[in-house]
């Protein structure tokens, strides 16, 4: 059983009273994310990140596809029964206190009333809240509210958590204690789907990660396999051979870059890299090391963004 | 459990928002004017005293000063509630869509039609129990001071909160649509005022045009929305009969059922709307 399999999700919004605009949100999104792991979506603003998880939700209609999230349709109320959402930008109701929100979600997603008192009271604890439960929400800052809205999508108990940019307004303490409540609900089987901008939050705890942009997801992998999509090798020679040498090397090698007395060397496999190293070589030059460089998922989003935006 | 859940919370909502609390506090206040300043004249049995100042004049003989004085409170309370009303709970639907609140509660395993209706009944009890509470209060100072005990206005104050719960059903249709309180509050008294006129159209809107068309267009917009000024006429009918030609003599029952099923067709509607949209 897949935490989430969506197939051919569109969604076509219009735009405009009388000049009926149409804008593609989504373009047939495949998708599938396996319980018990961490799943990160990106992409650039207005890529269609969020319309997908309303969509999963049912808090927007897909104009086509269709999905389950741990087998059953999606939107539908058994489905919600098991999941926990925390939007971005949320607004709780300024007049309610920590505990008064938690209870009225609480309610509102159907347990029963003794058995969500204990639960607040452990949730509270677990976002570092537990001191203000009885003071009203108007008085939180951002990151509060985060931490409020973490504990609201928790409060069910749920198997999936949908997560839109939860470290918004956090601070880097915050955000740390964020990663690692995440984590630890990881190792209690709970699946989490993750929206975020912070490419190396998402980085350091997802198991899958993808890429979607203008509606369409361009690469979906394990992060290992998202950041070696550009591979490069960084090839140290000599610091004593001269400048002019490297640089007329350089002219042979037209896809490499050098950096003081390295080259970075882009190659598909090793018998390209070797090609480069036997023109090296040619010219007499040392080597000194060989080391694969691994760009960061930051690096391989921007390329990969700016290569799809240049097709 | 979860619709219980949301009723209280709008409950909750529009009493936090303290203009319900102070219609209640105005309510109390003419209450407590009626319970020491009220009484019987000790020289005429049909006049009634309001701070050593006699009343004795009722538009006719067939009907007493005191039900002539209820028939009037009625008219008020009911006229200020579809007012005042208004404004205490037509901003409730548009907040529950603001950006930021909605995203939550459609996350939630309650059915989008059971949201709304929760919503609309939790706004229609914080009103039905200003109005009520007023309606019994007066009742029992009245009783209580001047021996009348006029169950017909006591009824009048429940008839009362059935005409607001028919009349959210257009507010929360406008709320849907236009997602904005303010207009909310405008097309809302702009339906108030139509409905007073749609009420009086034999002898008002039919004259100002001889044409058989637009007589029918407005019986069919009078028969597609609740009967504002018809129940409220009806309901005085329970209290006296006003010597007036428009207003009924006895308690009608068609304003309050053809309202009925105008309110759950426009709730019906809203429910649709609601289904539909991408939030």
């Amino acid at each position: 059983m897949k935490a989430v399999s969506l197939t051919g999700i569109s969604k076509t919004y219009t735009i405009g009273a009388l000049a009926r605009r149409k804008v593609e949100a989504l373009k047939g999104v495949d998708l599938s994310v396996e319980p018990g792991q961490i799943f990160g979506l990106l992409g650039p603003n207005g890529a269609g990140k969020t319309t997908l998880v309303k969509i999963i939700l049912g808090i927007v209609h897909p104009s086509q596809g269709n999905g389950v999230v741990l087998n059953h349709p999606i939107g539908s109320t058994t489905m919600l029964e098991r999941c926990g959402y925390l939007p971005e930008n949320h607004r709780f109701p300024l007049f309610l206190t920590a505990r008064d929100t938690l209870l009225f979600f609480g309610r509102l997603s159907g347990i029963n009333e003794l058995s969500l008192k204990h639960k607040i009271d452990s949730l509270l604890d677990l976002v570092g809240l537990k001191d203000w439960k009885r003071v009203r929400i108007k008085r939180f800052s951002k990151g509060m509210l985060q931490r409020l809205g973490l504990a609201q999508a928790l409060i069910n108990d749920p198997q999936i958590l949908f997560l839109d940019e939860p470290t918004d307004g956090v601070d880097p303490i915050g955000r740390k204690e964020i990663r690692d409540i995440l984590i630890d609900l990881k190792k209690q089987g709970k699946t989490i789907f993750l929206n975020s901008h912070m490419l190396s939050e998402v980085e350091s705890i997802s198991d899958r990660v993808a890429i979607l942009n203008k509606g369409e997801i361009v690469k979906i992998g394990t992060v290992e396999e998202i950041t070696r999509a550009g591979k490069e090798f960084l090839v140290h020679v000599d610091p004593t051979v001269s400048i002019e040498l490297l640089e007329r090397v350089l002219q042979e090698l037209p896809s490499a870059r050098r950096e003081n007395s390295s080259f970075v060397i882009p190659a598909n496999d090793l018998k390209e890299l070797n090609r480069s190293i036997d023109i090296l070589r040619s010219h007499r030059i040392m080597i000194v090391s060989v080391t694969s460089v691994r760009s960061t998922l930051e690096e391989s989003f921007i390329q990969l963004i700016k290569s799809e935006t240049a097709q | 459990m979860r619709f219980i859940g949301m009723v209280r919370y709008t409950l909750n909502e529009t009493l936090r928002k303290g203009t319900l609390l102070f219609y209640a506090a105005i309510g109390f206040i003419i209450v407590l004017f009626f319970a020491f300043g009220l009484s019987r004249s000790p020289s005429s049995p049909n006049a009634i005293m309001i701070f050593g100042r006699q009343f004795t004049e009722s538009p006719s003989e067939s009907i007493s000063i005191i039900d002539f004085f209820l028939v009037m409170l009625h008219r008020q309370a009911s006229s200020s509630m579809l007012l005042f009303g208004v404004f205490g709970v037509a901003g409730l639907i548009p907040s529950l869509l603001e950006k930021g609140t909605i995203e939550i509660f459609l996350s939630k395993p309650l059915n989008r039609s059971l949201l709304l209706f929760a919503r609309s009944l939790g706004a229609t009890l914080a009103i039905a129990m200003n109005i009520i509470g007023f309606t019994f209060a007066v009742w029992l100072v009245i009783g209580l001071r001047l021996g009348d005990w006029n169950w017909g206005f006591l009824w009048s104050g429940f008839l009362s909160a059935y005409s607001f719960a028919c009349f959210f059903s257009i507010i929360t249709f406008i709320g849907l649509t236009t997602r904005s309180t303010g207009i909310s509050v405008m097309l809302a008294f702009m339906f108030a005022l139509i409905s007073t006129g749609l009420e009086l159209r034999e002898t008002g809107l039919y004259l100002l045009w001889e044409n058989g068309l637009y007589h029918r267009m407005l019986d069919v917009l009078y028969y597609c929305t609740p009967q504002l000024e018809g129940m409220s006429r009806s309901a005085t009918a329970m209290i006296a009969a006003l010597p007036i030609s428009t207003f009924p003599t006895q308690f009608q029952v068609a304003p309050f059922v053809f309202s009925l099923a105008s309110s759950i067709g426009w709730y019906g509607l809203s429910a649709w709307y609601f289904s539909r949209q991408d939030f």
